[in-house]
């Protein structure tokens, strides 16, 4: 990896660069008066970050977004609602997809959750068509978090608020401009092509990120005690363990059932084909749908094993940590906490892990104590 | 260009059997050749209606037709129910993993099939019947609910007259017409002339039958692990990505449909 220093003046230069070959996505703040009471009486920001597309014009309006952005990158892989492909047609329409994405203001926790979303669309029977070219097509320019949400958890499950790998570019704001990590071979080619702006990063300069970044990490973890979020280690188990408990139901009772969680998760990638008349033709429409609606896994008979909304809850976390888990070696939650923001219900995840692991720890002490009774 | 992943091919319906007045048998001719092996499944596409999966019913060792047996349940079947030969439909797949033939060797093998359950168990009833010699002897125990709910009542007969094949159709309530057993499936499975301990057992039906009939075949002696088990999700892209059809640590679309009860014994809720 080859690291530079890019100073803010310039940093225009790099973005109509990028914005030659790509469509350029880049965060603006955007207020959000619902999270700023609560926000702040942590003494946190409250800003909002969101994606929007590069047009020279109102350049003024983009900035470096302090945390992740409200969307997640999902977003720019598969959309809500998308035709997939025609039939009985021969050939697909050519040339619908537009330039490439270069997305901006992407933070470790989206990057994370990016192995899901591969593993769903690139791996298994089968490649999407859709979702391989979107992604190789992207130029993804992450960025160190300088600070964070209330909600944001990452570091309960070893993410780091800063990338280590997974980008093209990474920048790290430092004094009046940015470390600028070129990892791949599509950013080591933009580069060559910036020389005039970027000069190599200096040891004062890699020693001081190494200083904010740790600075970071305690900041957030203390921030996190208060949670008490069982370590990624114990995830499955208190799953497993916990498929009886009465948390299922008990934090149901606010869901209105919006799928708000679902859809802003960064890695729930739940989708359903649907078909719709076309002229003389038919098509195939993705849906993304989401396991907290009461249709998800009806069959035609009527059979629902998941009727009610407390089954969905619990079915979801085992989605998340005993399927993935097993099957991909990682949990599918990367700690952004956009499910907890967007939750009108106020269902909280941290609340109900941190909850599952004390009861799992509670029948582990009750465990011992009935082994050393019974020796004794 | 790749092909695309979603996209179905064309099938011409060539002639409607009406099974049961709830279930039809349309033997389909796809535009191009179309395998499959036993077990596995396809997804069925109703144009403009949608897709719903199905398990072929068709002799696996034809790759030029296609049948399906279906039972009128909901809105794609409803729609299928009201095409008539000449009509188009589409066809994806095949998917997942069929009956492991193999291991079925030398091996008493016990079937048991429940109401339109007994589709994917004709398509390898086909398979075992063209290599007979491999098998120690084919037992097929069916139910269904009453007479006029059986499906292929013009072929049982037949194979009840092959060699080492032993077939007996048991109802849950009988009429005037009916001689027969009448009974749920699970009271005809003690008598059956298999090995229990040694036999492979196959069980494909409705999700309360498949319980109770994996109940009793454990109660008999049956190995776990030689219990072959017909999962029923609502699977949508049959591809491993959509997340309709989870059980467990497995997806049905990709790890099954066909499971053994093995496989499944330690998840939970399996037949809700």
């Amino acid at each position: 990896m080859e690291t530079y220093f890019l100073k803010n003046e310039d940093i225009s230069k790099f973005y109509e660069r990028i914005n030659q070959e790509y469509d350029l996505y880049l965060p603006v703040k955007v207020k959000n008066p619902l999270k700023a009471a609560s926000d702040s009486k942590a003494n946190l920001p409250t800003d909002d970050y969101s994606l929007k597309k590069y047009a020279q014009e109102s350049k003024e309006d983009f900035v470096f977004n302090d945390y992740r952005c409200i969307e997640p990158i999902k977003t720019f892989l598969t959309q809500y609602k998308e035709e997939v492909c025609n039939y009985f047609e021969e050939s697909d329409k050519k040339g619908k997809e537009g330039r490439p994405a270069a997305l901006c203001g992407i933070k470790n926790c989206d990057l994370f959750s990016l192995k899901v979303q591969d593993y769903v669309f690139l791996e298994g029977t089968e490649s999407d068509p859709v979702y391989k070219a979107r992604r190789e097509g992207a130029l993804i320019i992450s960025g160190d978090c300088p600070h964070f949400k209330e909600t944001c958890f990452c570091r309960a499950f070893d993410i780091n608020p800063y990338p280590s790998d997974g980008f093209d570019f990474n920048f790290s704001p430092l004094n009046n401009g940015y470390l600028v990590d070129a990892a791949s071979d599509k950013a080591k080619v933009i580069i060559s092509s910036l020389r005039n702006v970027l000069a190599s990063a200096t040891l004062g300069q890699i020693s001081g990120r190494a200083g904010k970044r740790e600075l970071m990490l305690r900041r957030l973890d203390e921030h996190l005690i208060q949670y008490k979020i069982p370590k990624k280690e114990r995830l499955q188990d208190i799953i497993l363990s916990g498929y009886d408990s009465p948390i299922w139901q008990e934090q149901m009772r606010t869901c209105v059932e919006c799928g708000g969680c679902v859809f802003m998760c960064a890695t729930c990638h739940c989708f359903l084909l649907t078909d719709e008349a076309a002229n003389n033709n038919a098509k195939r429409l993705r849906l993304w749908d989401g396991c907290m609606f009461n249709n998800f896994t009806r069959v035609a008979s009527g059979a629902n094993p998941l009727k009610l909304r407390y089954m969905r809850l619990r079915n979801r976390y085992l989605k998340k940590f005993d399927f993935f888990i097993t099957n991909l070696g990682e949990q599918a939650c990367c700690g952004c906490g956009r499910c907890i923001d967007v939750c009108p219900g106020k269902i909280d995840i941290r609340y109900i892990l941190r909850r599952l692991d004390e009861s799992r720890t509670f029948s582990e002490n009750k465990d011992v104590g009935n082994n050393i009774k019974g020796a004794g | 260009m790749k092909k695309n992943i979603y996209r179905p091919i064309k099938a011409v319906i060539e002639e409607v059997i009406e099974e049961t007045p709830t279930i039809k048998t349309f033997k389909l001719k796809p535009e191009a050749p179309f395998g499959f092996a036993a077990g596995q499944f396809i997804e069925m596409t109703v144009p403009t209606v949608g897709e719903a999966p199905f398990t072929p019913s068709s002799d696996p060792g034809i790759k030029e037709k296609l049948e399906l047996t279906v039972m009128k349940a909901g809105e794609v079947t409803a729609k299928l129910h009201t095409m008539n030969k000449g009509d188009i439909v589409g066809i994806r797949g095949p998917y997942g993993a069929g009956y492991p033939l193999d291991k079925f060797k030398g091996r008493d093998i016990l079937i048991v099939g429940g109401g339109v359950g007994l589709a994917p168990l004709r398509s390898l009833l086909y398979n075992l019947f063209s290599g007979i010699d491999k098998y120690n002897k084919v037992v097929l125990r069916y139910g269904a609910r009453g007479p006029k709910d059986i499906v292929y009542k013009y072929q049982i007969p037949e194979w009840s007259t092959k060699d080492k094949i032993d077939v007996m159709v048991s109802v849950d309530v009988g009429d005037e017409t009916w001689a027969g057993n009448v009974g749920l499936v699970t009271t005809i499975l003690d008598a059956a002339p298999v090995d229990f301990t040694k036999a492979i057992g196959i069980v494909c039906g409705p999700p309360i039958m498949m319980k109770f009939v994996t109940l009793k075949l454990l109660d008999l002696g049956f190995n776990p692990a030689d219990i072959y088990l017909s999962m029923e999700k609502g699977m949508s892209c049959g591809l491993g990505k959509c997340g309709h059809c989870r059980i467990g640590k497995y997806y049905v679309c990709k790890d099954g449909p066909v499971f053994t009860y093995e496989q499944l014994k330690s998840e939970r809720d399996i037949w809700s």
